[in-house]
């Protein structure tokens, strides 16, 4: 699959949103406006943006894993709803019920995560049974980490996907880690292998290539799109960050550690290729920046000056009322 | 007009309707096929609406609940059956922790109008993991609407309505009650949810129950001479407490049976409803009557001991006095 300039600049551009943003949620969670816990996806740049592009808009994403927030950008959220909600503010994504974990937007067919890690497979097997009984040719691709592929809701969702031949691609975010477990300790030589019992075509990629991760999902959408049923990929990253912010990882191997982040980062990688091959120059770049990081600004003014929700919406949206049958 | 039909005829006819009735309604669950479902509830379906709209599942709670979640989410409306309501632990997290969240977490952009069917209850020996009532489990979780079925009328008005809900709703028939027949009428009809009803009037004691034990109920007032009055809630959760509190107004008496344990079940919760906002309303103390705080066991000697019985709730309504 040839990739044109004008693609390769956009996932140049859309990996260079993740980051900027990512970095300056840390920055505002080091400050303490942001509260709760963060999870960033230093070292999954790649793989969210070549698998988002790869999909239709009306193609539906159901996010899992534990890196969340570049798969919403990727997705087309705009940044200030995605701030605003991570500061649980009224003008988030959600009003302020969701957090970082569950921004969802059915418009753009984003559906929320299940931060109970692993059940959000069987949901995304439900929303491609939905398409095919709408007799669209829409597909449904969901997220998983390494560590939620120990769960039995996902082995679960493998087995219905494969029995009703739905048109679902799942995506093993593998970044080596669950919190401090490896998933090198796991049987599998591969997690695409748990596609295997299930005759479910499988493949294990290097999920930190871009161009790699758009290929493989693309020839995963356009077999779940021609009736041909699910598949499962492995892409294979590295975690070039903590668990979450404050996570001292004392788990890991120093030197490993240094040695992946001058390896395998996707963004690092990517823009030297780019450049190497001529299609950008470092003036391109810092345009890119430059406009970016005015688009991050944007988002964290609207998130400041956002309402904090009132108090009383807190007892909306738990029933759609009035119930059948009830009066208006 | 009316017929006398039973309740799991009434059950299939309303999972008919709507099926007939709105194309984005499917159903799926174990053995819903040819089989026809445990009691009976799906016969004819699949040969009457295809292998598309009524399907059967592979061996999993878990599948079946969230994958009606997606589905619900992307736009159908799935009834996804549960072949015993106990079998919601099985589902566990997709029953307490994805299902009734979803909706709120989002912000109320997303909606998820699906239908669990789970036949719940005891009294048939089928044991401690398949008897279970477990209206208290669900509602103890805000975001699921919790309806159960009293009779044949009940079970067809008010699974159509669950149907057409776009909450997600967890109905719950009693399988003791599959072979009990009642008048149901001809005509098409919906009963709405969130809604308790008198079902007869009385002017001494308010008793409230549903399913078996709302029948248990009535043969206890019937041999007492005391004018009861008996009220369904039908739906548990969100509970109608109005039509209660009205009620005891009346009777100054309250008397709360259910199938529920004892032990943090539905009646303490009703029970506490009336205490706390309508005290002044009662002459004495509520009774709360369920099922004694053991597993059911299998043995039909024990199994009976367990659950209220028509004397253990005469026994219960006179204590009030």
């Amino acid at each position: 699959m040839a990739i044109d300039e004008e693609t390769s600049k956009r996932f140049l551009r859309e990996m260079l949103r993740i980051r900027e943003f990512e970095d300056e949620i840390k920055t505002r969670f080091q400050e303490g406006e942001i509260p709760g816990f963060v999870h960033l996806d230093y070292g999954h740049e790649g793989t969210h943006v070549g698998m988002s592009q790869a999909m239709r808009d009306d193609d539906w994403l159901a996010v899992g894993g534990a890196r969340l927030v570049g798969q919403y950008v990727a997705k087309g959220v705009p940044l200030g709803e995605i701030m605003a909600e991570l500061y649980g503010k009224s003008g988030g994504s959600n009003k302020g019920y969701g957090g970082q974990m569950h921004v969802s937007d059915v418009g753009r067919k984003l559906y929320g995560h299940a931060a109970t890690i692993g059940s959000g497979q069987n949901p995304a097997v439900g929303l491609a049974f939905a398409e095919e009984m709408k007799g669209t040719d829409n597909v449904a691709v969901t997220t998983i980490g390494d560590g939620g592929t120990s769960r039995g809701s996902f082995h679960t969702a493998l087995v219905f996907a494969s029995y009703w031949d739905l048109p679902v691609v799942f995506v093993i975010e593998n970044n080596q880690w669950a919190i401090s477990t490896p998933s090198s300790a796991l049987s599998p030589d591969n997690l695409s292998d748990y596609g295997i019992p299930h005759k479910i075509p499988n493949e294990s990629i290097d999920g930190s290539n871009v161009e790699t991760v758009y290929e493989t999902v693309s020839e995963a959408i356009e077999r779940a799109r021609n009736g041909e049923g699910p598949s499962v990929i492995e892409s294979r990253v590295a975690r070039l960050g903590p668990h979450f912010e404050g996570d001292k990882q004392t788990y890991r191997d120093e030197t490993e550690f240094e040695e992946e982040r001058e390896l395998k980062d996707p963004l690092k990688n990517y823009r030297k290729q780019l450049l190497d091959d001529g299609v950008v120059t470092e003036q391109d770049i810092d345009e890119m920046i430059e406009a970016i990081r005015a688009e991050v600004q944007e988002a964290i003014e609207f998130a400041r000056e956002s309402p904090e929700p009132e108090p009383e919406t807190a007892y909306e949206n738990v029933y759609r009322t009035p119930l059948y049958g009830q009066g208006e | 007009m009316t017929r006398e039909i039973t309740y799991i005829e009434a059950i299939a006819e309303a999972l008919g309707e709507e099926l007939e009735r709105d194309d984005d309604v499917v159903l799926f669950g174990e053995d819903v096929e040819e089989f026809g479902g445990n009691f009976g509830e799906t016969a004819g379906l699949h040969e009457k609406y295809g292998g598309d709209r009524v399907r059967n599942t592979p061996l999993s709670e878990i599948g079946i609940a969230g994958m009606a979640l997606g589905a619900a989410v992307g736009g159908i409306r799935p009834v996804a059956e549960l072949q015993f309501a106990d079998f919601a632990a099985t589902a566990g997290d997709e029953v307490f922790n994805q299902i009734p969240k979803q909706p709120y977490v989002s912000g109320g952009r997303l909606s998820a109008p699906l239908t669990i069917f789970a036949p719940s209850g005891a009294g048939i020996g089928a044991g401690a993991q398949h008897s279970q009532s477990v209206h208290s489990w669900i509602g103890n979780v805000p975001g699921w609407v919790v309806v159960t079925a009293t009779t044949p009328y009940d079970a067809k008005g008010l699974l159509k309505s669950s149907i057409r809900d776009d909450n997600p709703v967890f109905f719950l028939p009693h399988k003791m009650l599959s072979e009990m027949k009642g008048e149901v009428p001809e005509e098409e009809y919906t009963l709405p949810l969130g809604e308790s009803v008198v079902e007869q009037e009385g002017e001494d004691v308010t008793v409230v129950a549903t399913q078996v034990m709302f029948h248990r109920a009535k043969e206890a007032a019937a041999d007492l001479d005391l004018d009861v009055e008996l009220i369904n809630p039908r739906t548990f959760a969100p509970l109608d407490t109005d039509t209660i509190a009205e009620s005891v107004e009346k009777t100054g008496h309250l008397v709360v049976v259910d199938e529920t344990v004892e032990r943090y079940g539905t009646q303490g919760y009703i029970a506490n409803e009336i205490v706390e906002n309508n005290f002044f309303s009662l002459d004495g103390p509520p009774k709360t009557i369920g099922v004694k705080d053991v597993p059911i066991p299998v043995s039909p000697a024990l199994e009976q001991e367990v659950l209220p019985s028509v004397k253990r709730i005469r026994a219960g309504i006179k204590s009030v006095f």
